[in-house]
């Protein structure tokens, strides 16, 4: 205990003796961390002055500084951020209607879609976008989205001739003779998958359901007749093989039968003894 | 202070007062100088009372039943403020005329709500606190509903009395 | 310190005839007292087993507060701190101003070291009992240390002027707001005004780059001389305990048996870690850069996320988990009350036993409050209370809970889509967290309760009776009941025993 005392005490002569090779004692082991520590701050600098020249991993790309939202402008982003949601992911296979639909494509006009961004459509689930009406979206944005989605899903042109009327507007309430027509176009061409009744077939569901009714215009419904839901496997207005398209005037009256199933208002759900409460069993 | 040291005896008085009297003028000029920068530190204090009417635009910007973003400029901005000037708050047009004007501020932690239409809800993005249309506290940590201007409408433009962050001590 | 090896000679008197470079360090030492006054005491012997690798933590965090003022100064000479220049200053300094981005890195990454070092050194400490008998001075003076630490922390997330800044001056804003009676006065105080504007970061500024720093400089200047002064803490051994009658007798006959100079022996480890440090810091600037700034502090740009930096992330958390009733009691008095339990330590605990080995007390103690602040920071990180405000429109309904679907259930996957319960609710592992997820909803309600539930909400969920007509609630609840394992069956209605037990029925 007295030498090492006495050591500490003549340290410098102590770490002379030790650089000359006295390793494996204190003192030698002490050198060696002076050593370390003077070759780890040369090191540090170094790192400092090289960290002068550019092209290092940390250096912020300028292309990902943040940007207001009013300036995105890539059609891909503002469709994942504001349409993927309802719409799915690729534009199909989403709860509402597919947009990844060449037939949808040909038969709306661009004005159609920018309104139905930009306002929503009454009486269906698609809201206003426009920042004027309350949403997120500038005008330059939905133009952009309009142009760009066209252009990514429009596909191979399509024959003008004989396409359906379609328009964002409701559609003119058919009479009880459209109504009567439009039963015979629906068991001829509806009811192998929807059920003669219309209340479920090979596809599942009604489509009388007087909720669901309430909760669709007949402008969606001719959309559903029209366009169909080809991601689902419900053929567009021209049906499967084989089959003749349907008019407009076919459509009309089918969208005027399925319209007069319509009940004045629904109850609310929470009333006991439904119709049919199997129903929400199906898968 | 050595020469003081070193000579000693007669004048022991006189070298009293001389310390006396400069631990008073010490004494009497920090005073002098530390009012006033009390005062200069307070006077965020002294300028808080002011609340001023704000003009929000025209009434058919708002359409009835519907809820949307405004901003105006805090009435009391500096040049040096920056976007920092700009308050948000939301427009809430009840039906026939009536107005409901509430600040962006959760009242929770002071975050941003965001109002949704198509639920008619405000959502916080901060801790989750949720708020009906009428600005009640719907759910979540908040303490109470949104904060709320006074407003007035007059003529054909909607007005709040603001320029204040609002907490829970001081509303809007 | 390094360079100084070769002078450690003058103290010892020069030999020999001097040399031009000798004559001028004699004249400058008859000066400066340099070998009279403090070389003795930087000489001044320590324990030699404190010489250790545990040792090392608080000069680490010296050094990174001298980095931090190096830095800091650089930053200052760009930076503009005005709230309408600070972004785009940054935005300069970030893309514009060659190597700012990397004094901005190593000035953000060398807070989070300080913090970090500091806080082992606070461990540290509190394991070798470093902070009892007779470092109780040295304690406090380190307790207000490590909270002028976090106000430099705080106030330099809001140099960093972005959005975050922006409402992370407005989460403190309405802490302040929340003191009884003078609230309003310290949310005016703290603003330098009514609402936050310029000279909120004029304030902000201030306190940044001269008062806390300032404060720093005095109490680490304190803190040094008490360990000249005191003396560094010996290896703690189980059985050594500490009482006021003997300690300072056993220690510096401790130090006389078996000590060494501070310097150079005792400072050995420490400056090998010092460079250690700062070759990590160069490392974690040159690879992960700096942080932000974000979206510029418009205020008008409302959909913004506002999160606190890393080491505010566990008070963050604590209030979004705090119940309604004691919120604002413990946010304004628990932080208060758990500092002073901390100054006062010694005070209640300043004699018996150093070593952590026979205190079990302490690692108690320790890992509750690290097990508690990490489950809160990874908590915050996470956040699962707040809504995620664009799943809504961004995060589509996962394809199986589509396909197959009525027309009726389609329209009710459309509601949760369109009607923003997404933002709360997920579905297939995405959407917000805030509630709880949907896949297995139909296996914990029946048809009836998940009616109820839309319809009237509960603590945690707003009622949507209003918001909703009839058809839409009996669209929505088809959707719902349809989310459940193809193995496990939907919640039966137990319609004998009342809805109360019905959840109860799986």
């Amino acid at each position: 205990m007295k030498t090492e005392l006495l050591r500490a005490r003549s340290g410098r002569q102590r770490r002379r003796a030790a650089t000359r090779g006295a390793s494996g004692t204190p003192a030698g082991q002490r050198a060696r961390q002076w050593i370390a520590g003077i070759a780890g701050q040369v090191v540090a600098f170094a790192a400092l002055a090289l960290a002068a020249c550019t092209g290092l991993p940390g250096q912020p790309d300028p292309a990902a500084r943040p940007i207001r939202p009013a300036d995105v402008k890539d059609v891909n982003v503002l469709y994942a951020g504001n349409c993927a949601g309802c719409h799915g992911a690729e534009g199909k296979l989403g709860a509402a209607r597919p947009l990844a639909d060449g037939l949808y494509w040909h038969v709306v006009r661009d004005a159609d879609v920018r309104d139905v961004v930009t306002r929503g459509i009454e009486g269906t689930e698609m809201p206003a976008f426009a920042m004027s009406e309350g949403g997120a979206l500038t005008d330059t944005q939905i133009d952009l989205l309009v142009t760009g989605l066209r252009a990514r899903w429009q596909g191979t042109p399509l024959a003008n001739r004989g396409l359906p009327a379609w328009s964002v507007g409701s559609a003119p309430a058919g009479d009880l003779g459209a109504t009567q027509r439009g039963a015979a176009v629906f068991a001829a061409r509806c009811a192998l998958c929807h059920g003669a009744t219309g209340e479920g077939g090979l596809a599942p569901g009604s489509l009388v359901d007087p909720s669901y009714l309430a909760l669709v215009s007949d402008q969606a419904l001719r959309s559903a007749v029209i366009f169909g839901r080809t991601d689902l496997g419900m053929p567009d207005y021209r049906g499967g093989r084989g089959e003749t398209p349907l008019t407009n005037g076919e459509i009309s009256d089918v969208v005027a039968w399925l319209g007069s199933h319509r009940v004045a208002s629904p109850r609310w759900p929470a009333t006991p003894q439904r119709a049919n409460p199997a129903r929400e069993e199906k898968p | 202070m050595r020469e003081q040291t070193l000579t000693s005896g007669p004048d022991t008085t006189r070298r009293q007062f001389l310390t006396r009297l400069g631990v008073l003028l010490n004494v009497l000029g920090a005073t002098l100088i530390g009012i006033p920068i009390l005062g200069y530190l307070a006077a965020p204090l002294r300028r808080r009372a002011e609340q001023a009417w704000i003009p929000l635009g025209s009434v058919a910007g708002f359409p009835a039943g519907e809820t949307r973003l405004a901003q105006y400029e805090n009435p009391f901005r500096v040049p040096w403020d920056g976007v920092t000037a700009k308050i948000p708050c939301w427009v809430r047009h009840v039906e026939g005329g009536t107005f409901q004007v509430f600040a962006i501020n959760c009242a929770h932690l002071g975050c941003p709500v965001r109002w949704f239409q198509e639920s008619r809800l405000f959502l916080c993005p901060c801790h989750g606190g949720v708020y009906y249309e009428d600005g009640s506290r719907a759910s979540g940590p908040p303490p109470r509903g949104l904060f709320e201007y006074e407003v007035e409408v007059r003529g054909e433009a909607i007005w709040v009395r603001g320029g204040r962050l609002p907490t829970l001590s001081a509303d809007v | 310190m390094a360079s100084n090896d070769d002078d450690t000679h003058v103290p010892g008197g020069a030999t020999g005839t001097p040399g031009r470079l000798g004559r001028l360090g004699a004249w400058l030492d008859a000066r400066l007292r340099f070998s009279e006054q403090i070389w003795p005491e930087l000489a001044h012997h320590v324990p030699r087993s404190s010489a250790s690798f545990w040792y090392v933590f608080g000069s680490a965090t010296l050094l990174c507060f001298v980095l931090q003022l190096v830095t800091g100064i650089c930053l200052s000479l760009v930076y503009s701190p005005s709230a309408a220049e600070a972004w785009a200053s940054l935005e300069w300094l970030t893309y514009r101003e060659p190597t700012g981005w990397f004094l901005r890195a190593l000035h953000y990454w060398g807070s989070n070291f300080m913090v970090a070092l500091m806080t082992i050194h606070v461990v540290q400490v509190f394991f070798f009992g470093a902070y009892k008998y007779p470092r109780e001075l040295t304690w406090v003076v380190g307790c207000f240390l490590f909270l002028l630490t976090l106000a430099m922390a705080f106030t330099g997330q809001v140099m960093r002027f972005d959005q975050d800044a922006y409402w992370g001056l407005g989460i403190g804003a309405a802490i302040a707001g929340r003191f009884p009676f003078v609230g309003a006065i310290v949310v005016d105080l703290m603003l330098g005004g009514p609402i936050i504007a310029a000279e909120t970061l004029s304030r902000f500024f201030t306190l940044h780059v001269f008062v806390v720093p300032a404060l720093l400089l005095a109490l680490v200047a304190l803190h040094l001389w008490l360990v000249l002064k005191v003396g560094i803490n010996e290896w703690p051994m189980p059985g050594r305990l500490v009482t006021r009658e003997r300690y300072l007798e056993e220690y510096h006959q401790l130090v006389a048996e078996d000590g060494e100079p501070f310097v150079p022996d005792g400072v050995q480890k420490d400056l090998v870690f010092s460079g250690l440090v700062m070759v990590a810091l160069v490392t974690c600037a040159a690879v992960l850069g700096p942080s932000g700034p974000n979206g510029e502090p418009d205020p008008t740009l409302i959909n913004t996320l506002p999160r606190p930096d890393f080491w505010f992330l566990p008070l963050f958390a604590a209030f979004a988990l705090l119940p309604a009733y004691m919120e604002t009691a413990l946010m304004l008095a628990a932080p208060p009350v758990l500092f002073l339990l901390a100054v006062a330590l010694p005070f209640y605990s300043g004699t018996g036993e150093k070593s952590w080995k026979v205190r079990p007390g302490a690692w108690i103690l320790v890992v509750t409050v690290f097990v508690t602040l990490g489950t809160l920071a990874w908590l915050g990180i996470r956040s699962p209370w707040s809504p995620q405000m664009d799943a809504w429109s961004a995060t589509p309904t996962p394809v199986e809970m589509v396909r197959g679907r009525t027309p009726l259930q389609l329209q009710g996957a459309l509601i949760v889509q369109s009607r923003q319960c997404r933002n709360c609710h997920a579905l297939g592992g995405a959407g917000g967290q805030r509630g709880p997820a949907l896949d297995d909803v139909a296996t914990r309600l029946t048809r009836d309760q998940l009616i109820r539930q839309v319809i009237q909400g509960d603590g945690d969920m707003p009622a949507y009776g209003k918001n909703l007509l009839p058809a839409e609630v009996d669209a929505l609840v088809a959707f719902l009941v349809t989310l459940h394992p193809a193995n496990e069956p939907p919640a039966r209605d137990a319609a004998t025993l009342g809805p109360g037990v019905a959840g109860a029925a799986r």
